[in-house]
């Protein structure tokens, strides 16, 4: 990201965030950045202030994916090659515009005061604590009982590669498609490929949990010697482990268009099927990761793919009736 | 009434003390297959871990401060069973409810503590008013006063702790512990112990030093104030005679080894011919792992698939989703109701 773009992006007036920060509204010029030239990203070079400015340059397409739902933070204090820690409590010196939310947790016995970030300045203020990838729980807040979405997460294991994750995707939209489903793929940023079922209808954990999990059992069935519905990393071995298990309330996974704490400041990036098609076509499952600076350009051109995530309403066929 | 977390740490202590009894018996481990055998391993290690420092802090005498961590000293080896349902065997939960609304379980943030200073009449004392009142010293084990151990009558002893110095503390520590041996007296001392204040005995024991926590003196019941216990009248010489003669005779040296808790041996040996008779029932695995009726809806989804394929081959178009998955509708059955809260 070029100097002129990254101050477009970001014009960083600490007072007057202090300014609004007093007053409890989110500050809509700038949010101060501690250490702007620390490198997270040592093979890229890429700073604090180039992870902050791709999210404030995101934040248009990224932000409606994030409204209104609890936030896992996962911070990388001293880059990608450094210790990470999630955090699910919203830290105490949050500024006091930054929004949160209480979620009970049945194992704590206590609720858990989760970030929200419904404005660029929060994602500015996640920058600053480092927060490299965002994992938002499945549903919002204020319906915290509703999973907006069924996910699936194709996790390779060694040899098997992203190409194979993007065959088995392919196979898997077609058995998804036959119980009347639509699904949309993003690649995770690194080997994976994630796939989400919009729903956005009244559904529970308890319902994506059983028909996710049936599914991949299913598709184990179907394609035994290349998935796994195991969770079992020993049984991973040169197979894709469909992970279903994220349909939960307490699971969270990494948000479209979140940067991943990889070497290269990757993104988890919304896909089309024709992408994937011609990517297995070629043989070519490289072309499907794409960098912070890729992704912004991507987007300009195609707007966001999936947007359908956000409104599409689909029903889970009623096998559970 | 408990809730879910000390609920698990007793399980786990009781995990911890079934392995430890079982190897103190010498019974053969009861696990056949690798599963089993797995889970035992991780309980030992459990027991491994136990001896971890139960306690951090400092002895301080005079100007002294002698950095020390305490290790318990007495295991307990009660057996704890769980509470299961008898119909299916799951655990049993236990839930705090209020009799005036019997069907809306009641979590602990709607709990305050009440003193009930006559029957059904309670002062309400908050977190923070007890929080206050909580002793300040902390992680010191300050001695007060030096006393001849037989002053102490063993009615007073309560829990005894191994004081162990840190690298730091160990001259002191060492200086202390030989003052201690050489003049026969022991250290009396306040140590703040999980927000509680409690009274102690510091004393040497086999080359090192023991914490016994005591009971204070108003904790103690006065023997006179029991009615009853002493007798008046004479002794009968002869009769005192030949009692001591059957006292001598019985006379030994203390072994604790020669007493067995024979009780909990005899049941610890029936889990044992159980388990190895193969009379275990297993919790029916959670919802997390394999539900019940879980395979029946991948066989639904499955005949789904399979008929949704012959009905392309015979019309040579794919058949609509929903219409498949409607045929195979209440091959599954309802799936429990779930339970989760949020509190805004």
């Amino acid at each position: 990201m070029s100097a002129a773009k990254a101050r477009a992006a970001a014009k960083v007036t600490t007072a007057a965030a202090k300014r609004t920060a007093v007053a409890g509204k989110a500050p809509t010029t700038g949010v101060p950045l501690s250490n702007p030239d620390k490198v997270l990203y040592p093979a890229a070079g890429f700073t604090k202030t180039d992870v902050r400015n791709y999210y404030l340059g995101i934040a248009p397409v990224l932000l409606p994916h994030m409204e209104g739902r609890p936030l896992t933070l996962k911070r990388y204090p001293n880059g990608v090659d450094g210790p990470f820690f999630y955090e699910k409590r919203c830290p105490s010196h949050k500024p006091d515009w930054v929004k949160t939310t209480d979620v009970w947790s049945e194992r704590n016995q206590e609720n858990i005061n989760y970030c929200v970030a419904n404005d660029a300045a929060t994602l500015a203020w996640l920058a600053n604590l480092a927060c490299l990838e965002i994992h938002p729980l499945l549903f919002k807040a204020r319906k915290p009982d509703r999973p907006t979405s069924m996910v699936f997460d194709f996790d390779p294991g060694e040899p098997a590669t992203l190409l194979d994750c993007l065959r088995l995707g392919l196979r898997m939209r077609e058995v998804l498609s036959h119980f009347g489903l639509e699904c949309f793929p993003k690649s995770s940023g690194g080997k994976g490929l994630h796939l989400w079922v919009p729903l956005n209808t009244p559904v529970t954990f308890e319902q994506t949990k059983q028909f996710s999990r049936a599914v991949a059992q299913l598709f184990e069935k179907q394609n035994p010697g290349q998935v796994t519905s195991n969770m079992r990393k020993d049984l991973r071995h040169g197979k894709i482990f469909v992970d279903w298990s994220q349909n939960d309330e307490h699971k969270t996974t990494v948000c479209a268009y979140s940067l991943r704490a990889r070497s290269q400041p990757t993104v988890s990036t919304p896909l089309t099927w024709t992408e994937v098609e011609a990517a297995v076509k070629a043989e070519d499952p490289a072309r499907l990761v794409f960098t912070a600076d890729q992704v912004l350009a991507r987007v300009k051109k195609k707007g966001d793919l999936f947007e359908p995530v956000l409104k599409l309403k689909q029903r889970l066929p009623k096998f559970t009736g | 009434m408990s809730s879910v977390t000390p609920a698990r740490r007793l399980v786990s202590q009781n995990c911890r003390q079934i392995v430890t009894a079982l190897h103190h018996c010498d019974l053969k481990s009861p696990a056949t297959d690798g599963a089993q055998q797995g889970q035992v391993r991780q309980m030992a290690e459990e027991t491994k871990s136990s001896s971890r420092p139960i306690w951090t802090g400092a002895i301080s005498f005079g100007l002294v401060s002698i950095p020390v961590r305490l290790y318990t000293a007495v295991r307990e080896k009660r057996l704890h069973f769980r509470t299961l349902h008898d119909q299916d065997k799951i655990p049993l939960k236990q839930k705090m409810v209020c009799p005036a609304h019997p069907n809306k379980e009641v979590h602990s943030e709607h709990t305050v503590k009440g003193f009930e200073i006559e029957k059904d009449r309670f002062v309400v004392v908050r977190q923070e008013e007890l929080e206050a009142a909580a002793p300040k010293g902390g992680k010191a084990i300050e001695i007060q006063d030096f006393v001849e151990l037989g002053q102490i009558d063993p009615l007073y002893f309560d829990k005894p702790y191994h004081v162990v110095p840190k690298p730091e503390g160990a001259k002191p520590y060492k200086l202390l512990l030989e003052v201690m041996e050489q003049t026969q007296r022991v250290a009396i001392a306040k140590v703040v112990m999980w927000g509680k204040e409690n009274l102690a005995a510091l004393r040497p024991l086999e080359g090192g030093m023991v914490l016994e926590t005591m009971h204070f003196g108003d904790e103690v019941v006065a023997a006179k104030s029991v009615p009853g216990r002493q007798v008046m009248g004479k002794v009968d010489s002869r009769e005192l005679k030949m009692a001591t003669s059957l006292v001598d005779s019985l006379t030994t040296t203390f072994d604790p080894g020669k007493y067995h808790d024979d009780y909990r041996e005899k049941v610890l040996k029936l889990i044992h011919d159980k388990a190895e008779g193969h009379e275990v029932v297993t919790r029916p695995t959670s919802e997390e792992e394999a539900p019940r009726g879980g395979q029946d809806l991948v066989a639904a989804l499955e005949a789904s698939l399979a008929a949704a394929k012959d009905s392309a081959r015979g019309n040579g178009r794919v058949t609509e989703g929903r219409a498949a998955a409607r045929n195979a509708r209440h091959a599954h059955a309802h799936p429990g109701t779930h339970k989760r809260r949020r509190s805004a």
